[in-house]
């Protein structure tokens, strides 16, 4: 039928652009998108089983638990393996006590989002539930017990502010930790954050390849180019803390606002870092809620923060020892320089009080310092000047970071240049005779202090503070061993340390001096009382708030210097009475310790 | 009634058999692929499937075409009667009352329907010396006739099909010429009746297909979960795929239907690129080939009846591959030759050799003419 001819033509070409589309598409879902596609049949075959690492410990310098780790059950449910979601959640509903139109909702939600992916419905059910669990499996398919981690504290609060603690990972910390996933929670404070890296460990995976209902395939053949990972667990790490003086150090500030520190003087390592009120990081274990937070983050008294790194207060007179070494070195004083102490002394027109208003009489150094007269100091504060005692201030680490290995304030050296930029105003003579006696806009940190103590008591090196002895792995062998680092070497002679330690021994062990509670029967303490004005002495008030912050910082033994300890007390009131007494304490259970009174096992 | 000659063996459509042998045995190769995690029950009764549509396309291609031609109606109405038969005793399969049950053997009358519509519609043109375009009144018997089966496929309901006899009969009509204002009525009734059609007569089913069709991501798991998994299937076989036996979509089963409707998912999947687009250009020129058919036949009867084969086959092809490749909703159409099912096969056979009966007898038409003259 030749008439026909062009229109089956005209078919063909019809059929031909169309079969030609056909060919495109193939194209482009197998060329150009086949990379993508591949993606695709992968992710629908392969499942995740993450199995969880264990976070590392968190142990004291005897290998004793702070932080460990504990099993949580997790109830996880596979949406698509779920026959009867309404059986299911009403048998749910039954064990957990939970309403179960609740259980069914989350169910039917995640089932939506995802029907592969598996979900946990409720984390750390308790043994009995766990039983009841176990016991009805066979009714409950698609649900499992995943087994992951939570911290867990067998020493309770102790060590809350310096370990840290646990949460879930937020933008700052994703950037930190990039190889953080974000069902898992990171280390927000303290030793948790610094080391995360080294506590996390690393989660198994295991690939499971799967058809499309969910069965398990065995086939080699779909299971190239995918390999299982092990679990790795945390690194753990062992603090210098010891417990047992750190126990104590918590014990002693127990119902008051303060800190204590306790460092080796030869090593920098720090045996003892408390600071109260602390928090109970149980408390985080499975995400806190949101009242504990307030009353955690609202406190007035402030239990989140670690006032041994991060409090600053105004040294008192515990800064005397910068003060008196400045002017030996500067050779303003020396040993045979004499004061009067009338009570007071002028500067210009102003008075400034003696904190013995009778006065001291004739005083030396020696018994400037055993005494604590501030008039001594007034005195060579003006021959000294702002410039050359905020210099050694600067020598001794005030107005830095100690290098810890946490988060920690610098506090503040006052000078010249600071004023004028602070408040556009000259530096006065006044502020400089304040600042000789630890007041003023001098802040420093309790640590600060220890680690001045520490330096005086050691001949004259300023270390750096250790809280992390090594870090170990699953085998025991060290990933990191810390050592100390002396970060400067004092300017001062061996008869100018001399000099002042004699002093400190004086201040402890003098019936005048002002920390006799501190002395001991086993040795010698060499140390230094601070009574820090919280307000103006012009102000009399006897509300506790306004009470002056009580400072003792001391070595022992004198004689061959191991330890120094600082104690703070917020507002508890003179440094000799308050707390000269709590050190005396720790010192005693340190001697005990290390003569074997006091077993403390594992050593 | 089965005529022998020398010339048969010279003017035997060879290509148009080998192109239709050479793409049901890739079929079959595909389909042990597609059934070989199941146990091999469905490539074994394709394989029967295929030998029973062979012997039968032999028998029809030697059958004088002026049978077919003068049991036209009849075959039509036996048709019109089986379907209303399926409609009341038929088996409910997937939702559609589509199947005659005969022990083990399931019938679909359905695909067999097609070929008698081709060949009514062919034998109504072929009855009139006039040439188109035709207007409305012209046509109304074949419009009829269409109707007729449509309505009664429709019941069923069977989506799919009645989708292709509408395509079948409106290429056929096109082809043969409608005038212009016939062709706007023609379209408007559709439109018109399609609205109440798709309140009444589709499942819910069968509407979310085609609604989910749209963006079938927005609901994976839903309706548009087969889309879905087909072109993950086929975009992964990348150029060359990955290999015979080793399509991770289908030997997983991830892809739908894999035997039947999604048979070429498997097969783009397993031979990438490279293969699939072979076996496009394979069906292509099966089709040119009785295109060719058509176009060479010396009456119109045979060159309608080859016409509207062509596009039987085009038309599967297109909306299976289409659908397979995400481009058409998910339609219940198989792709001849190559999906599985005994009515199918069958019915491509029967069509293939309908199309060598007359590519076969091109030659032989001086020969009847002579006879014919004598009996007059």
């Amino acid at each position: 039928m030749p008439q026909y001819k062009n229109k089956l033509f005209i078919c063909s070409l019809i059929i031909g652009s169309l079969f030609l589309i056909l060919v495109l598409r193939l194209f482009y879902l197998q060329i150009l998108k086949g990379d993508e596609f591949e993606l695709f049949s992968i992710e629908n075959r392969i499942r995740l089983i993450n199995s969880p690492a264990p976070r590392g410990k968190i142990l004291d310098r005897n290998n004793k638990k702070i932080v460990v780790n504990r099993p949580s059950f997790d109830l996880k449910v596979f949406p698509n393996e779920l026959k009867d979601i309404e059986k299911v959640s009403e048998m749910l509903g039954g064990i957990l006590e939970m309403d179960k139109a609740e259980i069914r909702q989350s169910i039917t939600k995640a089932k939506k989002k995802s029907a592969y992916l598996p979900f946990i419905l409720i984390k750390d059910i308790d043994r009995d539930t766990l039983a009841a669990i176990e016991a009805n499996k066979p009714d409950l398919g698609g649900i499992t017990i995943e087994v992951n981690y939570l911290r867990d504290y067998p020493e309770g609060k102790l060590g809350s502010l310096f370990v840290g603690y646990l949460g879930k990972p937020n933008k700052d910390d994703l950037k930190k930790f990039p190889l953080t996933n974000l069902n898992i929670t990171v280390g927000k404070t303290g030793i948790e954050e610094t080391y995360e890296n080294d506590l996390r460990g690393a989660n198994g995976i295991n690939y499971k390849v799967i058809d499309a209902l969910g069965r398990q395939v065995k086939s080699k053949l779909f299971q190239k180019d995918i390999e299982d990972k092990e679990t790795l667990p945390g690194n753990n790490i062992h603090l210098t803390i010891d417990i047992e003086l750190q126990k104590k150090s918590e014990q002693l500030l127990k119902n008051k606002a303060g800190s204590i520190s306790v460092v080796n003087v030869n090593s920098g390592e720090i045996l003892a870092m408390a600071s109260s009120p602390s928090f109970d990081p149980v408390l985080f274990v499975n995400g806190i809620d949101q009242s504990d937070w307030n009353d955690l983050t609202k406190n007035v008294l402030h239990p989140m923060l670690n006032r041994s790194t991060r409090g600053t207060y105004a040294p008192g007179s515990t800064f005397k020892i910068v003060t008196a070494l400045g002017a030996l070195k500067e050779n303003v004083i020396d040993e045979e320089t004499t004061v009067f102490c009338p009570g007071h002394y002028k500067v210009g027109k102003k008075k400034f009080k003696c904190w013995k208003h009778s006065g001291h009489g004739w005083v030396n150094l020696n018994s400037a310092m055993a005494q604590s007269c501030d008039v001594f100091f007034y005195n060579t504060a003006e021959k000294l000047g702002i410039d050359r005692i905020s210099k050694y201030a600067k020598i001794f680490g005030f107005g830095s970071d100690t290098g810890i290995e946490l988060s920690e304030k610098e506090g503040l050296v006052p000078s010249r240049s600071w004023k004028y930029k602070q408040f556009k105003e000259p530096w006065y003579k006044g502020e400089t005779v304040v600042t000789s006696i630890g007041q003023g806009y001098l802040n420093v940190t309790p640590l600060q202090i220890t680690m001045m103590t520490a330096s005086v008591a050691n001949g004259g090196s300023v270390l750096k503070p250790i809280l992390i002895k090594r870090i170990s792995d699953l085998d025991g062998k060290n990933t990191m061993v810390s050592s100390s680092e002396v970060l400067s070497i004092l300017p001062f002679d061996d008869m100018q340390i001399k000099m002042i330690q004699e002093s400190l021994v004086s201040a402890v062990n003098e019936k005048s001096g002002t920390g006799k509670k501190a002395k001991v029967k086993h040795g010698t303490v060499a140390g230094k009382t601070g009574t820090a004005q919280v307000i103006s002495t012009k102000t009399k008030s006897s509300k506790d708030k306004h009470k002056d912050h009580a400072w003792f910082t001391a070595y022992y033994p004198a004689e061959n210097p191991e330890i120094a300890i600082t104690v703070l007390v917020e507002n508890g009131g003179s440094g000799g009475g308050v707390a000269a007494p709590l050190a005396k304490e720790i010192i005693d259970l340190y001697f005990d310790l290390k003569n074997g009174v006091i077993q403390n096992d594992n050593v | 009634m089965i005529m022998f000659d020398r010339r048969i063996i010279k003017n035997f459509g060879w290509l148009i058999l080998f192109l239709a042998l050479l793409f049901s045995a890739f079929g079959l190769i595909n389909l042990y692929s597609a059934s070989y995690h199941t146990g091999l029950g469905t490539f074994k009764k394709q394989l029967i499937w295929v030998c029973i549509g062979f012997i039968t396309m032999l028998i029809i291609t030697f059958m004088n075409s002026n049978l077919l031609k003068r049991y036209t109606m009849h075959i039509f109405v036996i048709s019109l009667l089986t379907l209303i038969f399926v409609f009341i005793f038929g088996r409910e399969v997937s939702g559609s009352r589509s199947w005659i049950v005969f022990g083990p053997i399931s019938i679909q009358p359905s695909e067999f329907v097609k070929i008698s519509l081709i060949l009514i519609i062919a034998r109504f043109y072929s009855n009139d010396f006039e040439d188109g375009p035709f207007g409305l009144k012209d046509i109304i018997k074949p419009i009829i006739f269409t109707i007729m089966i449509f309505s009664l496929i429709l019941l069923q309901p069977d989506l799919g099909t009645a989708l292709v006899i509408i395509l079948l009969s409106g290429t056929m009509l096109l082809f043969m010429g409608i005038k212009r204002k016939s062709l706007l009525i023609i379209l408007s009734i559709l439109v018109l009746v399609s609205i109440p059609a798709w309140s009444f007569f589709l499942k819910d089913y069968q509407k979310e297909r085609i609604l989910t069709f749209a963006n079938p991501s927005v609901d994976p798991l839903g309706m548009g979960y087969n889309s879905i998994q087909s072109q993950i299937a086929v975009g992964s076989g990348k150029l060359i795929g990955k290999g015979y036996l080793a399509g991770t979509q289908s030997q997983l089963r991830f892809i739908p239907a894999q035997q039947t409707d999604f048979a070429f998912s498997v097969l783009a999947e397993e031979w990438g690129f490279l293969g699939s687009a072979i076996m496009l250009l394979i069906y292509f020129l099966l089709i040119l080939t009785i295109l060719d058919t058509a176009s060479s036949s010396k009456d119109k009867f045979s060159m309608l009846v080859a016409l509207g084969i062509a596009a039987l086959f085009f038309w599967h092809t297109l909306i299976n591959v289409g659908m397979v490749l995400g481009l058409l909703p998910v339609i219940g159409v198989p792709l001849y030759l190559f999906s599985y099912g005994g009515s199918s096969v069958l019915t491509a056979f029967i069509a293939i050799g309908i199309v060598l009966g007359i590519k076969m007898r091109q030659s032989l038409v001086p020969k009847e003419d002579i006879s014919l003259e004598k009996n007059n």
